[in-house]
């Protein structure tokens, strides 16, 4: 008991002391809280009424997002294939395994803007960093699903096939690839999901897509321009949504 | 005519997989017998089927299977796995197939593997699996996705798939323990009758031996690893069954068994 007070006391002492430092140290000046309501009026009232003619616009920024999360998953679903093999128990030893796990570990860590930022760097602007981006940076989730894909297959149909002197081919194309098809199935559809909205950021470092004409439009005052584009990018999540929703049903 | 299954002196000893040893094994079933292993949990039954099925290898001594010689190093060539059909206690089917699908698979066998990969099923690959379907009283499932199927009729599934290999040895691994009493003696005299037609030598294993004294010719009682006898059905007494039995049950906890 004596050691769980004295813990207690070190935590609420730890995050009061990560607080004060914060406050400490960073320019918060209350007094801006105060007048911001005006401003934030201010800046609505400038985007409305949204203005409809950069539909064109709308309509390109969109389709240039769509491609980049269509070959993006593209890219993430031909690198997966393999990783994911390398990645699970059933098909590769540990010291295959194991690294290949790790590896995609530090993917998944790298935030998706900033593997953007590199490609931009690399490549330059446009639409193809983007899609190298979403590529790389999904492949770190949907390997490891991949992986797991494979190491949830019952072993008793596989079993069955090899005692019915079934190849391994065979095997795999009528024990193993039932069991995980679904599987498979639905954790793309997720990571497709994943990648159109986060995607939808990247024009903001370049790397193509919608989020050029916002940023464009706010830097250039244009907020009745830019209101219709963010309007556009929440029906395109929501649609999403609703699109996936209807696929998950069919997949489970 | 050669025997259907010849084993002498077999040892198997593995001990990180955890599966039963087999000790000093000496057996040799003629074709066509009827054949049922008995005895308690760990006696080395399953084990045992699943080295005669060429699926465990690194086991010392000699066993040859309708006529050739096993190696222990290696898998059986694909028409001899074929010629000897297996039959799960879980039944081992792909949950997400239809039943004719399930049962098309146990022809992988006897089939070129690119053909198997590619074509749809001939004519021929069909008829027997039609035909296996009849024998086993499902033909009005086929399309039915196993999924949806009781337990009863899972393993009628996996005998139809068995006999559409077009075995010669069926090897049984407690393919009732999953089911009720009355489904289990259903299912038993189903396979047994569909293998005596068929001319194929039956072994399968039971806990139960009133089930093994109903449909087998002749009963092998193992216990740690061991044959303790071997007698035609009619001699089974309770003092052969009790040699089996008891006081394993002191070394060997009774597994116990949910009923789908």
């Amino acid at each position: 008991m004596e050691s769980r007070g004295w813990g207690g006391f070190a935590t609420g002492g730890l995050v009061a002391g990560a607080v004060l430092w914060s406050l400490a140290t960073t320019d918060v000046e209350l007094s801006r809280l105060f007048s911001a309501g005006p401003r934030i009026g201010d800046f609505l009232a400038r985007m409305f009424p949204p203005d409809p003619s950069v539909m064109t616009e709308i309509i390109k920024g969109s389709a240039e997002t769509l491609r980049i999360a269509i070959l993006g998953t593209l890219g993430a679903v031909l690198l997966s294939g393999p990783l994911g093999v390398f990645a699970s128990e059933t098909m590769a030893p540990p010291v295959v395994y194991r690294p290949v796990r790790t590896a995609l570990a530090l993917i998944r860590a790298i935030p998706l803007i900033l593997v953007a930022m590199l490609m931009v760097g690399a490549v330059g602007l446009g639409p193809l960093p983007g899609i190298i981006a979403v590529a790389i940076h999904a492949t770190g989730m949907l390997a490891k699903f991949y992986a797991e894909a494979i190491d949830g297959v019952a072993r008793g149909p596989i079993a069955a096939l090899e005692s019915a002197g079934a190849g391994p081919l065979a095997r795999l194309r009528y024990a193993i690839w039932p069991q995980m098809a679904p599987v498979i199935a639905r954790d793309t559809i997720f990571r497709f999901e994943l990648n159109l909205r986060e995607s939808l950021i990247l024009g903001i470092v370049g790397a193509g897509g919608i989020a050029f004409y916002i940023q464009s439009y706010v830097r250039s005052f244009q907020y009745e321009k830019a209101a219709s584009v963010t309007l556009a990018v929440i029906a395109m999540v929501l649609a999403i949504e609703a699109f996936n929703v209807a696929l998950r049903r069919r997949f489970s | 005519m050669t025997e259907a299954v010849r084993i002498e002196e077999l040892c198997f000893s593995h001990v990180a997989s955890g599966l039963p040893t087999l000790d000093q094994v000496t057996l040799s079933i003629p074709p066509g017998e009827a054949l049922a292993l008995i005895g308690p949990s760990g006696a080395g039954k399953t084990t045992l089927l699943t080295l005669l099925d060429g699926r465990l290898r690194a086991w010392r001594g000699r066993v040859s299977v309708l006529g050739d010689a096993l190696d222990p190093d290696r898998a059986p060539p694909r028409a001899r796995r074929a010629d000897t059909g297996f039959i799960f206690q879980d039944f081992a089917l792909v949950e997400r197939a239809s039943v004719l699908r399930n049962v098309l698979n146990g022809r992988l066998g006897r089939i070129r593997p690119l053909r198997a990969l590619l074509g749809r099923p001939s004519k021929d690959d069909l008829a027997v699996a039609r035909s296996a379907l009849a024998d086993c009283g499902i033909v009005d499932l086929a399309e039915r996705r196993v999924d949806s199927l009781s337990g009863g009729q899972r393993q009628r599934v996996a005998i139809a798939r068995c006999l559409s290999q077009e075995p010669r040895l069926i090897l049984a691994d407690e393919p009732v323990s999953n089911l009720d009493p009355a489904r289990a003696a259903e299912i038993l005299s189903l396979l047994t009758e569909a293998a005596r037609q068929r001319g194929a030598t039956t072994v399968f294993s039971s806990h139960q031996p009133d089930l093994a004294r109903r449909f087998a010719r002749r009963i092998v009682g193992m216990r740690n690893g061991r044959i303790v006898f071997d007698i035609p059905t009619a001699e089974l007494t309770e003092d052969a069954t009790a040699r089996v039995y008891d006081d394993a049950n002191a070394t060997v906890q009774p597994r116990l068994k949910a009923v789908p």
